[in-house]
């Protein structure tokens, strides 16, 4: 650890923290929405995220399409695949005590990870598609983390929209805010739970597609992302969606410069003792949670 | 006399075997304005509950237009017309006053927004549509949460203390509201504390004790009620 630390690469380190939080960011939105809504922590999210990721490589491997194009797709199976989820299990513990959520969608992250082992074995899949980087001056851009941040900040930009200005986002918002009021207003909450969900699902389903164009699939790939959307939301204040962007951005800054300064066994540790520093020194998160 | 809008029938609910609700029976008829009085606990917001369906009767009926719809879910219930506002104010506070509006859907989309630009002029808050509801005065969400119940102009509109914590002048553009919406042919419920508001402007006054209804007339009878009396101010 004697290298002088140069400004070149300290932009680099800002460059790959930036171009990795919007994908932080936009798998953390899934989890502060579903959280925002129904006050559900969803243990299983990253393991939709692996699902999405598979489901992006068996494709990729039948049809040999560019795994881009897979992420509609992806985010659609997903998509039908958390509303069900929602239809069959979690509704039954929405009002529940948090243990019982907790329990569930742990026992849910549990099965789909064993599914996935039973189904496609633990072997490494990889989608190997674009390599190699981009060179402005001194900085390197990844090319296939260059394209997954510009999708994920596309999609998280759609989802803000979608919630600012549908109908159905001004009933996701409302429910969110009171559920017993959003009735009283004719508004279907089971339904909007449902489609919640499904959102949720399909964005940590596009984080998976995304993510098998950069790394190794196998069915354990997605609990660390059940951690990291967590401490996102926790840095952001849950359920606050804007500081669910801010925290993903903060997040994959301090990763990137905790690996310049420390050791890599340091620097892995460095996402857990910031998640206990927020939560000792600000719980409810760098933007405040929300007022209701 | 005629058909009544809603009609209860010996209805009852209860919480851990106390019966907030205790065999109720009313009747509502169209173009009138009723009165839900009774000391605090007398189980007039249950009642509300029930009839919304945001709680479930354990026994007895409700219909609206002669058709059953305790069993039904609370946004079926709403759909079908009856509104409701809550005791303490319950607007969406991080929805902007006219999207507060637009969270009850019917019809298009455009006709929604007319309507809601409509319903916010007529109480004067056109100017204040973009604010965040939570932003607004006490009055000014008060307001936005009675308009939000006439945005799916419903033919029943339960009102949850309308006139606590409203200054004089808001409260009498309220009652006037009231008496228009009664005037257009529609029944208002309201449970109300201010006895001088129940007086001046409901025709027939249901009260509540224990859950159960002790007495039901016009409010002069109603005044003058032992049974009543006795509920408010003991023997």
């Amino acid at each position: 650890m004697n290298v002088a630390i140069t400004p070149a690469m300290l932009g680099q380190v800002v460059v790959s923290g930036i171009l990795a939080g919007a994908l932080y960011a936009m798998v953390a939105l899934g989890l502060a929405l579903i959280f925002g809504v129904m006050r559900v922590i969803n243990i299983a999210h990253g393991p939709l995220l692996m699902l999405g990721a598979y489901t992006t490589f068996f494709i990729y491997q039948a049809l040999g399409l560019n795994p881009y194009l897979t992420v509609p797709i992806t985010m659609l199976v997903l998509f039908i695949l958390g509303a069900l989820l929602q239809r069959t299990l979690v509704y039954r513990v929405v009002d529940a005590p948090e243990l019982s959520s907790l329990l569930l969608t742990f026992g849910i992250s549990i099965a789909l990870v064993n599914l996935a082992q039973l189904a496609f074995t633990s072997n490494l899949r990889t989608v190997e598609y674009v390599t190699g980087s981009y060179t402005l001056g001194p900085l390197a851009f990844s090319k296939s983390r260059l394209i997954a941040f510009v999708v994920a900040a596309a999609l998280a930009g759609l989802v803000f929209l979608f919630l600012q200005r549908t109908r159905l986002g001004k009933a996701i918002r409302a429910t969110s805010q009171s559920r017993e009021v959003a009735m009283v207003c004719g508004v279907d909450v089971q339904r909007i739970h449902r489609i919640t969900f499904g959102i949720a699902a399909a964005l940590a389903g596009a984080g998976g597609a995304l993510v098998s164009v950069i790394v190794a699939i196998q069915p354990e790939m997605g609990q660390i992302w059940t951690f990291k959307s967590f401490l996102v939301i926790v840095l952001g204040g849950a359920g606050n969606y804007p500081g669910a962007l801010l925290g993903g951005v903060l997040l994959g800054l301090v990763e990137q410069l905790a690996s310049l300064f420390l050791t890599t066994q340091l620097s892995e540790a460095v996402a857990y003792i910031l998640l206990v520093l927020i939560l000792l020194v600000r719980p409810t998160g760098l933007l405040g949670g929300r007022q209701t | 006399m005629a058909r009544p809008v809603l009609e209860v029938e010996r209805l009852c609910k209860s919480f851990g075997g106390v019966a907030a609700v205790d065999r109720v029976s009313l009747a509502l008829e169209p173009g009138r304005i009723y009165g839900l009085i009774g000391p605090n606990g007398s189980g007039k917001t249950t009642l509300f509950n029930c009839i919304t369906g945001i709680e479930r009767r354990d026994v007895g009926s409700t219909r609206f237009n002669g058709v059953r719809i305790d069993g039904l879910k609370p946004y079926e219930i709403a759909r079908q017309g009856i509104g409701r506002t809550f005791q303490l104010i319950r607007v969406f506070p991080e929805l902007t006053a006219l999207e507060n509006l637009l969270v009850v859907t019917r019809g298009s989309l455009a006709g929604a927004e007319a309507r809601a630009l409509e319903l916010l002029r007529f109480v004067k808050l056109d100017g204040l549509k973009h604010e965040y509801a939570g932003n607004l005065s006490y009055g000014q969400q008060k307001l936005v949460e009675f308009v939000r119940v006439l945005m799916r102009d419903p033919s029943l509109i339960l009102l949850d203390e309308p006139a606590a914590g409203v200054n004089r002048t808001l409260l009498n553009d309220l009652l006037e509201a009231v008496r228009r919406l009664r005037d257009d042919g529609k029944t208002v419920l309201l449970v109300e504390h201010d006895m001088k508001v129940v007086m001046g402007l409901c025709e027939t006054v249901f009260v509540l004790d224990h859950g159960e209804k002790i007495a039901e007339g016009p409010p002069g009878v109603i005044q003058a009620d032992e049974r009543v009396i006795e509920a408010y101010f003991g023997r």
